[in-house]
């Protein structure tokens, strides 16, 4: 059996990881309890429970960004009015993640520092220019996602360092947006391919911006900035859309698993961008 | 208050046990932890083929609380258990043959210590040759999984009827294929369990999840030495079975740790892991198929080979197969059949029982030529089986002329006439973009009871309890199929009771009497019959001893009514609790056995059958599946089903119908995504994160039709429906994906990546 300390403030949170820096911090546990399943007794870490942290709860709004407290969990996430103004885009990868018990339990901030490759929030967190506020006994700080995201299971978290609240820059919204997930089934599944788009279109119809993450198709999220750029002021047409089914399958970097073939997720990746780009026409 | 009415047959009854399973009060085998208890945990192997060289057990047992580490030369007896073959070691004393084979015993004080002494306890295992693919399993220079089984065949067998061969030839359309089929794992929600203690006198009693408890009893003492009448089971109701728990899983060395606990009770109880590990599952399977037809559809010919793989020990894999065989033409009339089965040994996890036994890896083949022939021949697909199904008096595939009731006609004409079939045309027009949508049929069958050569009987008892309550003993165990209520419900109505006053208690080998396993669709069938004779006699004798105690000349005007017998000429009543007092223990009790029917007159079709041919009765449907494809991703969700159903008269239309979608769905997890992956013979989907079964939001509604009909049979018309259900979904499901994509599926499950590559291909 592991101790678990459940720390009521930040404070108190950063001082009893310092004094127990072999403790894993944990929120929902939905993956950690998972992964520990296994161990075998007598080597059980300390357990530092974040749940009840008060500064790590809640969604609020601030003047330049809304903020989400790491350990909000996804199902208050979905039913937040301020997240579905601001950010719907992540609303809709929440929905997809396990099902109402778990997105009961799991929170955004254990989604980030679980660092998956098939993390169903981070597709949208890259497009919604996240940046992740940390804190220590030392300050606080902030990374943009794609700098706190190292590779599988790898963060930039430093010793004594705690995630506290995740940071999305009010911005202009897009007119699509639009969120996929493939998994093996339609519930409880991890993802095989998923895919994050954000686009708009100028007045004559041609592409004037456009933003897409793909998840579970390398070591981290995927971005393609070259063919982002290259978009602009694309038609919609077969062409375009020929052309960006082409730079996904030869821009991500998938493997093989127990769930997915390099070959399967490649394709699907390709498929659900060149859908995406597709339905901007119609 | 409302008058006191009795349980009817026919009506949907609420089960007896709803309000204790709703309430979680229910008492199940994993629910116990009596006092003092000990805990035991099995060490496995890791590899799937070698020697055992040695078992190091001192780390273990340094641990703090651990009690006893336990070898094969800890074991009395021969250390083999099995149902039919006794090739399975209770602990391995020299050969391992999979990777789930148990080489040592712990027994601890708490389950932690019990965990890192299992950790501890260092097997020294000399690696061997292994086999995993079945039809490397048959090549001459394959290693052996059992030395003394050449070409490592367990069973190979032939049904021949008419001359396939010549006929073949000789038809105007062949169509053919290869199909395969996984291996599926049971994923009852209860995994195997149970508890066990030696008695002062020497008994070894035992609280198990088990369908088997008589039947455990064999196996335990074989296994162990010990007398059987030493050997006591009970066993409650189950958290699902599925045939997964049909057959010794904890039992024996549960049974081996209490011979070594002094008297404590000993607590085993398999995790998730472990269960997919060392549980049974169902047999991969390989088949070929080629069908010959007239071109107006009328079927002449059948070849088939079947190819099962039953890993590492027999389990019932032969008679797995053999099932299979009697199954493999489909419910059709086919002159010319010559089916081949082969059932070989290999270095995987061990396949048993499983809902369908063998039928549903045929069914898949089967159906899915139906519907090549329909299309090569421009025919409708329904009207294809009509014009070949089977009807009473028919010869089968198996040479087996029907004498039951056979429905498959009824069946299929509830389809025809069915909305979702008539305006499929339409639906199939309104695929979104990016989507296909199709329709697809399965006709299917599946006997019910063991089969020729195996008695399959049961023994039913009855008992007015002291309070006036009426006791069932019953005695083939409710894996939540509802047997058991089933049962209440049929006493409740012969001896003109309501729910109140009936007492249903689950198997006890020391109380009820033997009556086979829950399993081959013979459990409420087979038991029901027995129950039947045993509560019409203990409604006579109540009738009579009442008539006694009222003075009366005879029993003619005597009635049962719930707690009471009455006699409304001369408006007097006797309350049962009155009777009980009045009875002596042995008057107030009612025994009563049946034995089903077996075929009289063998039919010389079949060679190198060992037992269960053949079968006699069966169950009936035609399923229809309404799926779309998506072309993104190629993942198939099926958005309507309906399953018409032959499963004589209806019981209890809620448990039934329950039955037929519980099948469906599980057979939706055949068709879309159930797999057990393996590498060298270890599991790698060891867990239910990766081990996928069906969700409520995979799985459609299910619209369950009852045919109705009578099997003459039957108790109270019945047949069993608890298997058929499981046969319709892949057929149907891979028909339909033909239908809406025009690519035709053979190898199961239909992941979405299978499906997409096989668009990419035909693209």
């Amino acid at each position: 059996m592991s101790a678990v300390l459940t720390p009521a403030r930040l404070d108190e949170a950063l001082r009893l990881l310092a004094e127990n820096p072999a403790a894993l911090a944990m929120a929902g546990a939905t993956d950690l309890l998972v992964r520990r399943r296994g161990a075998i007794p007598g080597h059980e870490p300390v357990l530092l429970s974040l749940a009840h942290v008060a500064e790590l709860q809640g969604i609020t709004e601030e003047a330049a960004f809304l903020a989400i407290g790491a350990a909000t969990p996804f199902s208050r996430i979905i039913a937040d009015p301020l997240v579905h103004r601001y950010a719907p885009l992540l609303v809709q990868a929440a929905q997809t993640i396990g099902g109402p018990a778990i997105r009961n339990m799991a929170t955004l901030g254990g989604n980030i520092c679980t660092a998956s490759p098939a993390g169903d929030s981070l597709p949208p967190l890259y497009l919604l220019d996240a940046r992740i506020e940390l804190a220590s006994p030392a300050g606080e700080r902030a990374l943009p996602i794609a700098a706190f995201i190292l590779g599988p299971g790898r963060t930039a978290l430093e010793q004594g360092e705690l995630v506290t609240r995740i940071l999305l820059p009010k911005a202009p919204r897009f007119p699509r947006e639009r969120f996929i997930k493939t998994g093996r089934r339609k519930a409880l599944a991890i993802s095989v391919t998923s895919f994050a788009g954000r686009a708009r279109l100028d007045q004559d119809g041609r592409i004037a911006e456009i933003r897409m993450a793909w998840g579970s198709v390398g070591p981290t999220v995927v971005r393609l900035p070259a063919l982002e750029t290259e978009l602009v002021g694309a038609p919609v047409h077969a062409a375009t859309v020929e052309r960006v089914g082409l730079a996904v399958h030869q821009g991500v970097a998938p493997i093989s698993d127990l769930r997915a073939s390099a070959g399967y997720r490649r394709l699907v990746a390709a498929n659900l961008a060149t859908q995406f780009v597709e339905a901007l026409g119609g | 208050m409302s008058p006191r009415e009795p349980l009817q047959v026919g009506r949907p009854e609420i089960r007896y046990d709803a309000a204790a399973k709703a309430a979680g009060t229910e008492p199940y085998a994993a629910d116990l932890y009596p006092e003092n208890l000990l805990w035991a945990g099995v060490v496995r192997a890791g590899v799937a083929s070698g020697r055992l060289r040695s078992v190091e057990t001192e780390a273990a047992l340094a641990v703090p609380g651990v009690v006893r580490v336990l070898t094969a030369a800890d074991v009395p007896g021969p250390n083999r258990h099995g149902i039919i073959h006794r090739d399975t070691p209770v602990l391995v004393d020299g050969r391992v043959r999979h990777a789930g084979d148990a080489v040592a015993l712990v027994i601890a004080e708490t389950h932690a210590a019990l965990r890192q002494a299992i950790g501890r306890v260092r097997a020294e295992i000399e690696p061997l040759p292994a086999v995993f693919d079945p039809e490397a399993a048959l090549g001459e220079d394959a290693p052996l999984v059992h030395e003394e089984r050449p070409g490592n065949i367990l069973l190979a067998a032939e049904i021949r009827k008419g001359a396939a061969d010549q006929a073949l030839a000789g038809c105007e359309v062949v169509v053919e294929g290869e199909f395969s089929t996984p291996m599926q794992a049971h994923i009852f929600l209860e995994t195997e369990n149970g508890v066990a203690r030696l008695e002062g006198d020497g008994t070894v009693s035992m609280t198990v999840s088990s369908q088997s408890p008589f039947r455990d009893r064999f196996e335990v003492g074989a296994a162990l030495d010990i007398p059987y009448d030493r050997i006591r089971i009970v066993a409650p109701s189950l958290g699902g079975g599925f045939g997964g728990k049909d057959g010794a899983t904890v039992q024996c060395l549960l049974a081996l740790a209490a011979l070594h606990a002094g008297g404590r009770p000993v607590k085993m109880h398999w995790q998730r892991e472990e269960s997919m590990a060392a549980g049974y599952k169902r047999h991969p399977c390989r088949t070929r198929y080629r069908l010959g037809a007239d071109r107006d559809g009328t079927l002449r010919a059948l070849y088939c080979s079947l190819l099962y793989d039953t890993g590492a020990y027999a389990h019932l894999g032969g008679e797995v197969m053999e099932l299979g065989m009697e199954h493999a033409g489909g419910p059709y009339r086919i002159p010319h059949v010559l089916i081949e089965g082969r059932c070989v040994y290999t270095n995987n996890p061990v396949a048993g029982a499983m809902r369908a036994f063998g039928v549903c890896q045929v069914a898949f083949a089967m159906e899915s030529m139906l519907d090549q022939l329909a299309q090569r021949l421009g025919m409708d697909p329904l009207e294809l089986r009509l014009r070949n199904t089977l009807v009473d008096g028919d010869v089968n595939c198996a040479g087996l002329p029907l004498t039951t009731s056979t429905g498959m006609v009824g069946c299929l004409e509830m389809l025809r006439d069915h909305p979702l079939w008539r305006e499929r045309q339409a639906w199939k027009d309104g695929a979104p973009p990016h989507a296909r949508r199709g329709v697809g049929l399965a006709a299917v069958f599946n006997a019910a009871g063991y089969g020729g050569k195996v008695r399959d009987a049961a023994i039913a008892k009855v008992e007015l309890n002291p309070d006036g309550r009426i006791a069932i003993h019953n005695a083939v165990a409710d894996m939540g199929q509802g047997n058991a209520c089933g049962f209440v419900q049929m006493a409740g109505s012969i001896l003109g009771q309501d729910a109140d006053q009936l007492e249903l208690r689950q198997p006890d080998t020391a109380t009820a009497y033997p009556s086979g396993s829950a399993s081959a669709g013979r459990t409420t069938y087979t038991f029901g019959n027995a129950l039947i004779k045993a509560c019409e006699e203990l409604r006579q004798r109540l009738i009579n001893r009442a008539g006694l105690l009222l003075f009366l000349d005879d029993d003619c005007d005597l009635r049962l009514v719930p707690g009471k017998v009455i006699h409304p000429p001369t408006d007097r009543e006797v309350p049962l609790s009155r009777l009980a007092a009045f009875m002596p223990r042995e008057d107030r009790v009612c025994i009563s056995q049946f034995v089903a029917p077996v075929c009289r007159q063998v039919p010389d079709t079949a060679t190198g059958f060992f037992i269960g041919f053949p079968h006699v009765i069966f169950a009936y449907g035609a399923h229809l599946a309404r799926i779309e494809v998506d072309l993104r991703t190629g993942l198939i969700r099926i958005d309507d089903y309906v399953a018409a159903t032959d499963g004589g008269a209806v019981l209890n239309p809620c448990l039934f119908d329950q039955q037929i979608q519980g099948g469906v769905a599980q057979g939706i997890g055949y068709a879309l995504m159930e797999e057990v992956e393996r590498r060298e013979g270890c599991i790698q989907s060891e867990s239910l994160a990766t081990y996928l079964i069906p969700t409520a939001v995979d799985v459609p509604d299910i619209l369950s039709c009852r045919l109705s009909g009578n099997e003459a049979t039957g108790p109270f018309g019945l047949k069993g429906v608890g298997e058929v259900a499981m046969n319709g979904p892949l057929p149907a499901v891979a028909n339909a994906v033909a239908d809406a994509c025009g690519i035709r599926l053979r190898r199961a499950p239909f992941t979405p990546e299978r499906v997409l590559l096989a668009l990419e291909e035909q693209a």
